[in-house]
């Protein structure tokens, strides 16, 4: 038996940092949702814990849900400006919410535990998102590790690519995450081979430091804010200084890492079974 | 020799009025008009005193010197900016940043090569750029992005205010999901839109929801649809997927940014020329930046 405290004990003795878990300005990691001395019957990781997701931990008896947002769509106050494009929404919306309403009820009656597990996830050593999309792309191979150990620490995102198109590079990845909202700026002739893989979202400053390594045709990430890196990438393709920018989307540029999150508890957790659920591409687009 | 104004902007758009001999073989003299003059006559007609802060100001170049033709666009890039110039236009009025952050922040970028690339291409084409959003949205009487929305998709006599500033709502012929999201891209020239909901759904009621989650939360419950555009993917989209997920027959367009507000800036081009007529003003539309695979 392992109650959810004893959980998030056993992730904070593993995790190899030295635990943050009190930002002052928005939501932390830790429980979001639930009492500390319930038992856990099963652990669901996922990158957002969507409705859907939360029914399927429930059908499968799993009560905690382990993910990188919160479950009341945002983030909450604690990341800059450029991250967040918002506050959270208050208290008082939140509360007469329709919508909200029926979530927290059912997170209530199934007496589920939300555990946001993020920001000391992305302390460690090893970039578990990055290792978790290489992986899921097949390009384990491809990496070009600084390092013999591991690889996937920060920072070391660059990839070399059989040489492609950018359209062949991004129709191949499309169908490997089987996702449809899937954007791309640059020419689809243009050869790609050296490719930087981040994930998230690109803030200018990323798409600036990442592009000083010299030769990287394009960058693979999750998003882009509309008046930062990506015009920014458009200039950069307009002065011919790379080629394209390929956004996968924030879910599915996040997604693997939840499954790399599954299989690190694994490890250190054996009394009740791990899953990760994704919570999927949520846009469809017309053919 | 009098210059009739269509072949002035056939000269104009050609670019070759600021080749002097030919303006003076034309007999026309240079206008002197400089790019605080326009500025000044905005102001007068934006139908709003100016306030401050504003991000409405100019971000480079020089005010004072004498303007050739002026372009609107969304978005100042790169490559507006070469199209610009070729069409022989240096005073451009951009709706969004030019130096890619909202206050068009500088300081970080002095040894980024992109940023003196741009800046080069600025100051060698001696060209000045002014950011027109603050005021443009607060035009009155309406707000010209909406404005030039609503022409751009045929909506003027379906339009009402919304919930608030930023959340127009229409009440549309009845129809499909799908047939929406298929008419609105081939009107507004997009082609990275992302939906979410039932492709069958019956719709009739849409409405605007800016970028923000709260404004999202504020107008679902009285619409079938929400436009968005520029919002974190944590937002709006996950919002609606659960209001499905919870039995909600709701549905969600996410238009790139240029989708919900570039056709404001071909409205502001119409705008302007009723109080500028010294030079050529003409829309250059920056476009949907993306592209989707098939």
């Amino acid at each position: 038996m392992i109650t959810s405290q004893q959980l998030i004990e056993r992730i904070q003795k593993n995790v190899g940092v030295p635990w943050q878990s009190q930002q002052s300005d928005g939501f932390s990691d830790g429980i979001l949702f639930g009492s500390p001395e319930a038992t856990v019957t099963g652990i669901v990781t996922t990158w957002t814990p969507t409705l859907d997701v939360l029914r399927k931990a429930v059908s499968s008896a799993k009560n905690v849900i382990i993910c990188r947002q919160a479950p009341s769509y945002s983030r909450g106050e604690r990341a800059p400006v450029a991250w967040r494009n918002a506050p959270a929404p208050s208290k008082e919306m939140l509360d007469k919410d329709p919508v909200w309403e029926t979530k927290q009820d059912f997170i209530s009656k199934n007496n589920l535990l939300i555990i946001r597990f993020c920001d000391n996830w992305d302390a460690r050593r090893t970039d578990g998102q990055l290792r978790g999309l290489a992986k899921a792309l097949g390009w384990k191979k491809f990496h070009l590790a600084q390092s013999a150990k591991d690889g996937y620490e920060p920072r070391n995102v660059y990839f070399r690519l059989p040489a492609t198109s950018l359209n062949n590079l991004a129709e191949g990845i499309k169908k490997k995450l089987n996702i449809q909202g899937f954007r791309v700026i640059g020419k689809p002739e243009s050869s790609i081979a050296k490719v930087a893989l981040t994930h998230g979202l690109l803030l200018v400053a990323d798409a600036e430091q990442i592009l000083r390594e010299p030769g990287v045709d394009a960058i693979v990430t999750g998003d882009a804010v509309e008046w930062e890196a990506a015009p920014y990438f458009q200039d950069v393709v307009a002065a011919g200084k790379a080629k394209g920018l390929i956004l996968l989307g924030d879910e599915a540029s996040e997604e693997p890492g939840s499954g790399e999150v599954a299989d690190w508890l694994k490890g250190f957790v054996t009394e009740v079974p791990i899953e990760w659920i994704p919570a999927g591409d949520p846009f469809w687009v017309l053919s | 020799m009098k210059l009739s104004r269509r072949k002035f902007c056939q000269v104009a758009g050609t670019g070759l009025l600021v080749a002097s001999p030919l303006v003076r073989a034309l007999g026309q003299s240079p206008s002197t008009l400089t790019a605080r003059e326009v500025v000044a006559r905005i102001k007068k007609n934006v139908g709003v005193p100016w306030f401050t802060p504003t991000a409405d100001d100019f971000k480079i170049g020089d005010p004072d010197a004498p303007i050739t033709g002026i372009t609107t666009t969304f978005m100042s890039t790169l490559d507006v900016l070469q199209r610009s110039a070729a069409a022989g236009n240096n005073f451009v009025i951009t709706h969004e940043p030019t130096f890619w952050s909202a206050a068009d922040v500088v300081s970080d970028l002095r040894e980024d090569p992109l940023y003196n690339y741009k800046l080069n291409f600025l100051e060698k084409n001696k060209m000045v750029v002014w950011r027109f959003h603050d005021h443009w949205h607060a035009h009155r009487p309406a707000d010209g992005i909406f404005t030039g929305w609503n022409k751009a998709m045929g909506w003027e006599s379906y339009a009402s205010p919304g919930a608030n500033p930023f959340s127009h709502e229409y009440v549309i012929p009845e129809t499909s999901f799908e047939d929406l999201a298929r008419d609105m891209q081939k009107k507004l020239n997009t082609h990275s839109m992302r939906l979410v909901g039932d492709p069958k759904l019956r719709v009739t009621k849409v409405a605007h929801a800016g970028h923000y989650i709260q404004q999202c939360m504020q107008v679902l419950a009285n619409v079938d649809v929400v436009l968005v555009f520029e919002c974190r993917e944590w937002e709006a989209a996950e919002y609606v997927r659960d209001a499905i997920a919870s039995g909600q027959k709701k549905a969600l367009i996410q238009l790139p940014h240029e989708g919900g507000e570039e056709a404001g800036m071909d409205e502001c081009a119409r705008w302007m020329k009723t109080f500028v007529t010294e030079v050529p003003i003409k829309f250059i539309p920056s476009g949907d930046p993306f592209w989707m695979p098939t």
